[in-house]
């Protein structure tokens, strides 16, 4: 099936002139945007979607690629990976994720970003095409926990010859942590290396003072925004403080991880005091916390659907059928893989969602369509529609089960091998006599 | 006390000017008359009367004449039990002070690298070697009413023998009932980077030691009969001191601990006494079927004053907290012999507090009472000298005005081999209750 | 509650032997045998075995009906790789500690026996973490939940032991980042001193076989002996010298794979299983010579350098060279949908469905040396079975129930139903605790409320 592709692939130049123009015809279309077209085409001109339809005029001499079996999707959006920055997790040399210091909000993800990271294409070749970077995120190696602004997350296009080339979003939102009673330490879930007690008292007053710490930050900002913008003289540059005037302006929003109920609540109350946007992610608890979000129409990065339950007692399917409930509530939310080994697997987090309550539709629109919006895209990319550039993944099936295969993957327009280091290694020593 | 002393008033009066509470110079005999006495192996006695000498329980009952020349106690309003009994504790053994363990500025020894190095084993100590007369925590257990101790060494692995030991006595060698308890062993790992550095490992190695004691015994065995033109086995004192155990203390808090310590007994065909036990009330079968005794940690488990308000608590362990006291009662209900004990950093009167939740939790009094007299005897086969009320016993013998579970309830006397103690005044037990 | 159950449920045993079961039919169901095809119709368990199963049955008198509405029911899915239910973790004082043993440590009330279930598995290979070039035995278990830790374990399942190669066993040879100097390091800290440790463990057992062996022979002749001391370390490695207990091998690249391969040869013993095995897909051939088996993940790569060239192909290359090969989980998380796990290697290297559900039902059991007991539907197996309620390869699939020697251990709709009374009881314990506290804080002695 591979050297077929392969063929297409090799033959494409000789088609047409513009390798960033083709048709793909006969397909069953799933533009998320609008209802599914069974018998359709899709026609990209110079890397963007010049038509979609049943019926789609094709300028001459124009490639073509037969769709019929097969699907034409979006491409689908991972809004949290530490693509790039981070290699192999467990050796410090090959992360970049976590810096020193308490407030690092000029830090930004995208130009650390190797472009030739081996995660890239083996995540690609599963149809997401676009992800977001987090900077001070879980992973090990480099973690600083007492960071309290991470850094900015930025959106990259999984193809490039550099992280330049990648870059969508430069400032697609600073990852923010506020302090909590236990202490920053390993996950729960792997239960390793048990922070030092401390007695409650002393615990509290540890979060008090850095409330205030961080509250201070965010005051020092301000003033400094203001002082700017009175063209104050004298003003000397300060590179972290510039960094928050579009955060204080509303342009780039604040991400926040907060998995439990008091958690979402102290973080939109953060939000709400500092007139910031917010996005919550990684909530696994939200609780009655969940009429907030939709009320104040909160997006929410939900972390991999495939994980244990929060607390022994939860039921045991509480994690698979989160995503369900949030949409019954109205709350607009994508998923995020926060893990790179695992960011390929993006999909099946969707369809375990829906296994246990999510609508199909909602689960396909969470990791294109309803990602983009929450990012600030949704007019480039994260369906089918005129216009938008032609990140496409077509398949011989239903892009969330793990048995389809990804028989084409474009993006920009842009015809992208299927090869990656794990199918070189397959085709290597298959043939090994 | 209007008329409770005749002869003795005058000694007490002088004594109770001292710090220590008041030791009574050996008096001949000692009458108690008209008490209720609760003997715990028999009925109670409305009337009854005790007669004390030599240290011993001469006799006992409602119609005893008592002997001319005795010092007589006036037992109205009295009653009088058995001296309590703590089936496990450190009591008697002087221990280090918060700044750090004896061994203090000893360089580390290198780490154990299999059992062959005897981690963490001590187990030719022995309590009635190590325990001192002015130990400080005695006075406070006397004045909560207890003479008696199953006291033990308990550092390490395999940490060292008991002793059944009275609460009082002019030299440490006194205060011994019997210097062989049993071998007390805990699960912890050595520590450090020594084997065994797990629950696993320690498990493993105490099996090792178990075949290695029988090995040893078999090599000594074979040498004894005919020594010529054989290499003698070396002295192993870790081994030594295995072999001659009469029992082995385990511990087993949870129902899984339980079952896995009464397993490994029965692999090992140990005779075992567990301690913990506050998820008995879920094995109380299991026990009663393996036939081992266990005592039970009276310091009930409680929510960490600490903890994040707001974290998550789980059902087992709500559970746990819920119905460990009840524990007493379901062992009772089962027939399976158990005694009491609490934690070493809880008072003698948590001790009584404890079991005082265990009667809330549905254990009969009686069946308490028995489990801080009698019964802990019996666990240690000492019940033939000490745990009730009978004629030839040791005269270990607790008075107080009203009944013994009561908050309100005072201590008024405790006698210790037939010698009298009145407790400290109570100005100590409230500083007590403040310490903690 | 649970406890409850597990009393009632001890009861059961005690008081009644299975055989006074009723029988139980499920019919109407898309039949997944793994071995012997599939088909639309029943299976039939008696005495908590499988006695038929086939499109036409008969249905034994007073049989418990299970109607499946044509959901799919598989064998129980069998984990070869798992650390649930234990209260220990690692003995990692030693390079060498084949005196620990997993069966000591076991805890049945550990909840993630519960999750296993619900995501359709019924036996797991426990063991502990990959510390020790040569660790310690491991258990095979069922997750009879609500039973105690000896009741967990699989009977009739050989015994087995943890190996553990490449960068877990050398770690603690090397000081952490940051630290000075040569504190306690272990030997050994290379792949060639883990070869050692194995050569010279065995070097050791040999002559401890030789002597137990002497003194037998001077048994048999009634000579006069005493036996030679027991060695816990030792024993289990002369078992697996003499075959009667099966290695299962933590490795990652193929340098250690074959070294280990090679060392068995050595000794005349065989690996049983390599374990997570992520570059045997460039050994296969050693392997299927070696006639060891592989357990490997589906697709976990790079999260340390032996595991940069894992690859998802790996179990599909393996299979077709020739290789026994299972996944396993390694994870109390993953360890609930090995089923889609197993979905993988058909888009990975493109394995037929039942290729794939082989991986996690049959071949484990094979390497576990339980498959004449389960592992496939057929009668005479034990009737450990999973209910889904689509095809058990598709990421839309739910675990519907779970049975166990032809008990229901795990039932979705009780599941759901049971959750308000579990949460009603929680809430009335923790209120009850707090009334507690308040009476204790009114009846403290004067002394404490200062």
């Amino acid at each position: 099936m591979r050297v077929v592709s392969l063929l297409i692939l090799i033959s494409l130049p000789l088609l047409a002139g513009n390798d960033d123009s083709f048709l793909i015809r006969n397909a069953s279309i799933h533009p998320v945007s609008g209802p599914d077209i069974t018998n359709g085409s899709v026609l990209v001109v110079n890397g963007k979607i010049a038509d979609v339809g049943p019926k789609v005029a094709a300028p001459k001499g124009v490639r073509v690629i037969e769709g019929r079996g097969l699907h034409v999707y979006p491409g689908m959006i991972d809004s949290a990976t530490q693509l790039g920055i981070s290699e192999i997790s467990s050796v410090r040399e090959t992360n970049d994720i976590g810096e020193i210091g308490k407030f690092n909000p000029q830090l930004r993800a995208s130009i650390a970003v190797n472009a030739d990271s081996e995660h890239i294409p083996v995540t690609r070749v599963n149809g997401i095409t676009s992800a977001i970077v987090l900077p001070g995120t879980s992973g090990s190696g480099g973690r600083s926990p007492a960071a309290y602004v991470q850094g900015q997350a930025s959106l990259i296009r999984l193809d490039g010859w550099t992280w330049e080339e990648m870059e969508v979003l430069r400032s697609a939102a600073l990852q923010l942590r506020l302090p909590s009673l236990a202490p920053a330490g390993p996950s729960p879930t792997t239960g390793a290396g048990k922070p030092a007690r401390t007695s409650l008292g002393e615990a509290r007053r540890r979060v008090e003072a850095e409330k205030r710490d961080i509250a201070d930050f965010f005051e020092q900002a301000r003033r400094y925004q203001k002082a700017k913008a009175e063209g104050e003289p004298g003003l000397k540059p300060d590179l972290r403080l510039e960094a928050m005037i579009p955060v204080l302006e509303g342009k780039v929003p604040v991400l926040i991880q907060a998995e439990r109920e008091k958690a979402i609540r102290e973080a939109i109350e953060f939000a709400d005091k500092q007139k910031i946007r917010l996005i919550l992610a990684n909530v696994r608890e939200p609780g009655a916390a969940v009429e907030e979000i939709r009320k104040r129409g909160i997006p929410v990065i939900l972390g991999p659907t495939l994980e244990l339950p929060l607390d022994e007692d939860d039921p045991y399917d509480s994690a698979f059928t989160l995503a369900g409930e949030l949409h019954r509530a109205g709350v607009k939310f994508a998923f995020g893989s926060f893990e790179n080994q695992f960011a390929r697997n993006l999909p099946y987090q969707a369809a375990n969602a829906v296994a246990f309550g999510l609508p199909y539709d909602a689960a396909l629109r969470a990791v294109t369509l309803t990602a983009a919006e929450i990012w600030g895209v949704a007019d480039r990319i994260g369906s089918i529609d005129k216009g938008k550039i032609a990140d496409l993944v077509v398949t011989d099936g239903d892009l969330l089960e793990t048995k389809t295969q990804v028989k084409h993957l474009f993006i920009s327009g842009k015809a992208v091998s299927l090869e990656t280091r794990h199918t070189r290694l397959y085709q290597r020593y298959l043939n090994r006599p | 006390m209007r008329k409770a002393i005749s002869s003795l008033l005058a000694i007490s009066a002088a004594t109770a000017l001292g710090v220590f509470p008041a030791f009574a110079a050996a008096p001949g005999t000692i009458a108690i008359r008209n008490a209720r006495v609760v003997t715990v192996s028999g009925p109670v006695l409305q009337r009854g009367t005790i007669v004390i000498r030599d240290g011993l329980i001469e006799a006992v009952g409602e119609q005893i004449t008592v002997p001319s020349g005795a010092w007589v106690i006036e037992g109205d309003g009295l009653t009088v039990y058995p001296g309590l009994m703590t089936s496990l504790s450190t009591w008697g053994i002087p221990q280090p002070n918060a700044s750090g363990g004896g061994e203090r500025n000893a360089p580390a020894p290198p780490p154990a690298r299999g059992p062959e190095d005897r981690p963490a084993t001590t187990s030719w100590l022995h309590a009635a070697d190590l325990i001192q007369s002015s130990e400080r925590r005695l006075e406070a257990a006397r004045s909560a009413g207890f003479t008696t101790s199953a006291t033990f060494p308990v550092n390490g692995i395999i940490a060292g023998h008991g002793a059944i030991i009275n609460l009082a006595g002019e030299t440490p060698g006194s205060m011994v009932v019997t210097p062989s308890a049993g071998l007390y062993m805990t699960m912890n790992p050595a520590g450090g980077p020594s084997y065994p550095g797990s629950l696993m490992g320690v498990i493993a190695y105490i099996r090792q030691v178990f075949l290695d004691a029988e090995h040893y015994q078999m090599l000594k065995a074979d040498y004894e009969k005919s020594p010529a033109g054989k290499r003698r086995p070396a002295y192993d004192r870790a081994l030594e001191g295995v072999l001659n155990a009469p029992r082995i203390l385990l511990p087993a808090v949870n129902a899984a601990q339980i079952e896995r310590m009464l397993r490994f007994a029965a692999e090992r065909k140990i005779r075992a006494v567990l301690y913990g036990g506050h998820e008995a009330y879920r094995t109380a079968e299991a026990l009663k079927q393996s036939g081992a005794p266990i005592l039970l940690n009276a310091s009930w488990p409680e929510r960490d004053r600490e903890a994040d308000p707001d974290a998550e608590e789980t059902l087992q362990v709500l559970e746990l907290r819920e119905n460990a006291p009840s524990s007493a009662a379901a062992l009772a209900k089962a027939g399976v012999p158990f005694a009491f004990y609490a934690s070493d950093s809880a008072s003698p009167r948590d001790l009584l507090r404890g079991v005082k939740k265990a009667i809330d939790a549905g254990l009969p009094a009686d069946r308490a009472l028995r489990a801080l007299t009698l019964s802990p005897a019996e666990i240690y086969g000492v019940a033939d000298r000490l745990g009730s009320i009978e004629k030839g016993k040791i005269a270990n013998l607790l008075v107080t005005k009203g009944d013994l579970f009561q908050e309100r309830t005072r201590v008024q006397y405790v006698f210790i081999d037939g010698n009298k103690y009145e407790p400290a005044a109570p100005v100590a037990a409230q500083a007590e209750g403040a310490a903690r | 509650m649970r406890f409850r159950i597990s009393l009632l449920s001890l009861a059961l045993c005690v008081a009644a032997p299975l055989a006074a079961a009723p029988p139980i039919v499920i019919r109407n169901a898309n039949v997944l045998t793994v071995t012997k095809g599939s088909f639309q119709g029943s299976v039939v368990i008696q005495d908590g075995k499988i006695v038929e199963a086939g499109p036409n049955v008969l249905v034994p008198q007073g049989a418990t009906v299970i109607d499946a509405n044509g959901m799919y029911l598989m064998p129980g899915i069998i984990d070869c790789h798992s650390h649930i239910a234990i209260d220990a973790i690692n003995e990692s004082s030693v390079s060498v500690s084949s005196m620990v043993s997993i069966e000591d440590v076991l805890n049945p009330d550990a909840i993630s026996i519960y999750r296993a279930l619900a995501g359709g598995v019924t036996t797991a290979n426990i063991l502990h973490g990959s510390a020790n070039a040569i660790g310690g035995k491991c258990s095979v278990i069922k997750m009879r939940w609500g039973k105690r830790a000896s009741e967990l374990l699989f009977q009739g399942a050989k015994p087995g032991i943890k190996f553990a190669l490449g960068e877990n066993p050398k770690r603690r040879g090397s000081a952490p980042p940051g630290v000075q100097g040569t504190p306690n390091l272990r030997y050994p800290a290379t792949r060639m001193g883990v070869e050692d440790v194995i050569r010279q463990a065995f070097t050791e057992a040999r002559i401890y076989q030789a002597e137990w062996r002497e003194y037998y022979r001077k048994v048999e002749k009634n000579e006069q002996a005493i036996p030679p001391r027991r060695d816990l370390k030792l024993e289990p490695l002369v078992e697996v010298l003499e075959g009667k207990r099966l290695v299962h091998a933590h490795c990652y690249r193929a340098d250690e794979i074959l070294m280990l391969l090679r060392i068995a040869d050595e000794y005349g013993f065989k690996i049983k299983t390599l374990q997570h095995v992520l570059e045997g897909y460039k050994v296969a051939k050693e392997i299927a010579a070696h006639g060891a088996g592989a357990s490997t993940f589906s697709d976990w790569w790079s999260y340390k350098v032996e595991a940069y060239d894992a690859i998802p192909y790996n179990a599909a290359i393996m299979v077709r060279k020739g290789v026994l090969v299972s996944l396993n989980s390694d994870s109390a998380e993953l360890m609930r949908h090995l089923n889609t796990e197993a979905a993988k290697t058909m888009k990975y290297g493109g394995l037929s469905e039942t290729e794939a559900l082989s991986l996690i039902t049959i071949n484990p059991a094979k390497q576990l040396e339980i498959d004449h007991l389960v592992g496939s539907i057929e009668p005479g197996k034990q009737a450990d079975l999973v209910l889904y309620d689509k095809h058990p390869l598709s990421n839309y699939a739910k675990v519907q129930k779970v049975l166990i020697d032809g008990e229901i251990y795990f039932d979705r709709d009780k599941d759901l139903s049971e959750r308000p009374a579990k949460e009603a009881r929680k809430k009335m314990l923790l209120e009850r605790e707090k009334q507690r506290q308040a009476e204790q804080a009114k009846n403290a002695p004067s002394g404490r409320q200062q």
